[in-house]
């Protein structure tokens, strides 16, 4: 059974990386695209060679399997209502939404129509993190006692500049950067945060953004375990590479280091002075975008779903207000 | 200028090697016991003192190496002897006993150096020259780790013995507060998790604290003897307004041996290094010699030390209440 596939705006840059992926799926089918933005809708459909839709609505008129829905964060909430009443299966970018209510109103209305929301979070898919989580599971490493880990990232304007309206995206790099690692640590554990303390500032980029640059959180779990997350935007703009993902596991038999981006050749041209890495490692969204097509097409609960989404959400808005009250906050959140 | 140095484990052994390279004569060697103390004063062709005392009586500079709740009464022995004093870090165990120490000092008018070594390790020496030249501009996100496992004694391991050392939190991770301080000025609160063990259940000791500064930046300092032997990591990263540097020691090492030996050959006390002209240890008890024989001012003060012992105090306080520490509430500091 063919699964087609729809995205929803590329607002978000990762619709560029996507849209290779369901091409590139076999069994999956890609049906088009749209864009509230009608000059960026343009402008991709000429550099994917992409189908234009003229709107959400001609876009659901197709009846897809399934949509990928790639808008602004604060518009993730009414397009997966859409989407839902019309029985179509949503993968919603992350975060899932910027505010706690509008995210259990995804889930809901989901749940509502019996469609699957799923959240995309794509390290789940990630085959050195892939490699931890069975490590973890077959007891390798022993008792977990603690983790050091970092989503630092260049700071996004260059790539989209809603990724720096708060009211667009939720926030700056405590909402854009916690949600990964914080829905990672919930997968690696398998049981829910009970305390999140965080701390943020902005002194990087001041006089270019609004939002904070630099934050740290630490998720302290029920039985004691914690967790450190740098969110920061701290990469500089001329770092080889948009960021990265990195873990230090401390348990019973001593210490695991993950970078999940290292996976990379390093390449110098000397025509251009420059030089760069060449990521071979695998494709976390290929192996992301598989799962949301064998859940539809299994007509079962994708491995992440919207649920995941919510707890991270959560998560990053305990941050936001430890961070303003600068004292820890206990979850879940009232 | 004769040194007398107190206390001959590793890192009096390590202090000797280094004032051995500078102008100073190092009179002799006090140890736990006389036996403990007689290789090394053999090595440098001097003297084992019965006591603290009788080595006091004949020296011009005192080099405590001895463990950090031993600091506080041998201070205050020498400054009544009006002799200047090199202290290992931390200070001492408590800060009430670090403030009367320094008190001590200035109403004797002795010189009080106290021996962050991490400020004279070239990498952590370079990155503060780098940001005080403002080439990264102004720090925003520092992260520091140091780990490495748990020291070892033949006998009497006060390293894990929480009262004599206040564990890995004040004896590792002091460095790191320090040196936080040092790049990104006063901190105002400290939020610190951390496994002891102290703990019955806790086979490991290892630590993360979130430094909040007040001018604004963020630190992360992770603290670990939680790591097999004989691994010694040590990173340093600065993020700052307008660029970022790092120092990785997986990734910076210049000499890397992967050799099968026996097993269990791992030294007793870790030490991090990078193959060098001249060791860090040496480097700074060069630039104590100067300050000791001239008007320069001291690299670090005891101040400093008493700055970075109150972080850590702090960490400590809330990795045990589970909440933050603001450092304003703690006793005003004077020195």
């Amino acid at each position: 059974m063919t699964i087609k596939l729809g995205i929803v705006s590329f607002a978000h840059l990762h619709a560029e990386a996507y849209i290779h992926n369901v091409r590139a799926i076999p069994g999956v089918e890609f049906i088009g695209f749209c864009d509230d933005d009608a000059q960026r809708g343009q402008h991709f459909a000429g550099q994917f060679d992409a189908r234009l839709l003229p709107g959400y609505e001609a876009l659901l008129n197709e009846q897809p399997d399934g949509v990928i829905i790639c808008s602004e964060n604060n518009k993730h909430r009414p397009l997966t209502e859409q989407a839902a009443q019309a029985g179509i299966h949503v993968l919603s970018e992350k975060p899932l939404a910027t505010t706690l209510p509008d995210a259990r109103a995804m889930i809901d209305a989901c749940n509502a129509t019996g469609v699957i929301l799923m959240t995309a979070f794509p390290m789940r898919f990630s085959a050195p993190l892939l490699e931890v989580k069975a490590s973890l599971d077959a007891g390798t490493l022993g008792r977990v006692f603690s983790f050091n880990t970092t989503n630092q990232g260049q700071m996004p304007i260059a790539h989209r500049d809603w990724f720096v309206d708060k009211k667009l995206a939720g926030g700056g790099a405590m909402m854009d950067h916690t949600v990964h690692l914080a829905d990672i640590l919930r997968w690696f554990l398998q049981t829910e945060v009970a305390e999140v303390y965080a701390v943020n500032n902005h002194i990087m980029h001041k006089d270019t953004v609004e939002v904070e640059t630099g934050g740290m959180v630490m998720l302290t779990f029920p039985d004691g375990t914690f967790a450190s997350i740098d969110c920061s935007w701290s990469k500089p703009l001329n770092y080889p590479t948009w960021g990265g993902l990195t873990m230090e596991l401390i348990s019973e038999r001593g210490l695991t280091v993950v970078d999940a981006f290292s996976q990379n050749l390093t390449v110098y041209q000397q025509s251009s002075h420059s030089h760069r890495w060449a990521y071979w490692g695998s494709d976390a969204n290929h192996a992301m975008i598989e799962e949301f097509a064998a859940a539809i097409r299994e007509d079962r609960p994708p491995v992440v779903t919207g649920e995941d989404g919510y707890r991270a959400v959560e998560i990053a808005m305990a941050a936001y207000r430890s961070a303003e009250t600068g004292q820890p906050v206990k979850l879940p959140l009232k | 200028m004769k040194i007398g140095i107190a206390g001959t484990g590793f890192m009096g052994e390590t202090h000797a090697a280094g004032w051995a390279a500078t102008p100073a004569a190092i009179a002799g060697f006090v140890g736990s016991t006389p036996d403990h103390a007689r290789p090394l004063a053999d090595r440098y062709h001097t003297q084992v003192y019965p006591d603290f005392a009788a080595m006091l009586a004949e020296v011009d500079v005192v080099d405590i190496c001895t463990p950090t709740h031993l600091h506080h009464p041998q201070v205050l022995q020498a400054a009544a002897a009006g002799k200047h004093i090199v202290c290992e870090k931390p200070l001492a165990r408590t800060l009430p006993d670090a403030r009367e120490m320094i008190a001590a000092c200035e109403a004797a008018g002795v010189k009080l150096l106290v021996a962050h070594v991490v400020r004279f390790f070239p990498e952590y020496a370079g990155a503060k020259a780098t940001v005080a030249g403002g080439e990264i501009g102004q720090p925003a996100v520092i992260r520091l780790t140091r780990g490495t496992f748990r020291p070892k004694k033949p006998v009497d391991n006060w390293f894990t013995d929480f009262d004599k050392s206040g564990g890995m939190m004040l004896d590792l991770m002091i460095h790191d507060f320090d040196y936080a301080r040092w790049i990104a000025g006063e901190v105002e609160s400290v939020f610190a998790k951390n496994i002891s063990s102290a703990e019955p259940d806790a086979p490991i000791d290892y630590g993360l604290a979130i430094l909040k500064h007040r001018r604004g930046a963020i630190s992360h300092v992770e603290g670990s003897w939680a790591y097999p032997p004989p691994l010694f990591r040590t990173r340093l990263e600065i993020a700052g307004s307008d660029g970022w540097l790092n120092h990785d020691s997986d990734k910076n090492a210049a000499v890397g041996m992967h050799l099968r030996q026996p097993p269990g050959e791992a030294p007793d006390v870790p030490i991090p290094g990078s193959p060098l002209a001249e060791s860090p240890y040496t480097t700074q008890l060069k630039a104590f010699y100067n300050a000791l024989t001239s008007d320069a001012d001291v690299p670090v003060t005891a101040a400093d030390g008493l700055a970075a012992l109150q972080i850590a105090l702090a960490a400590i306080e809330s990795a045990q209440t589970g909440k933050p520490v603001d450092l304003k509430a703690l006793p005003e500091v004077s020195a």
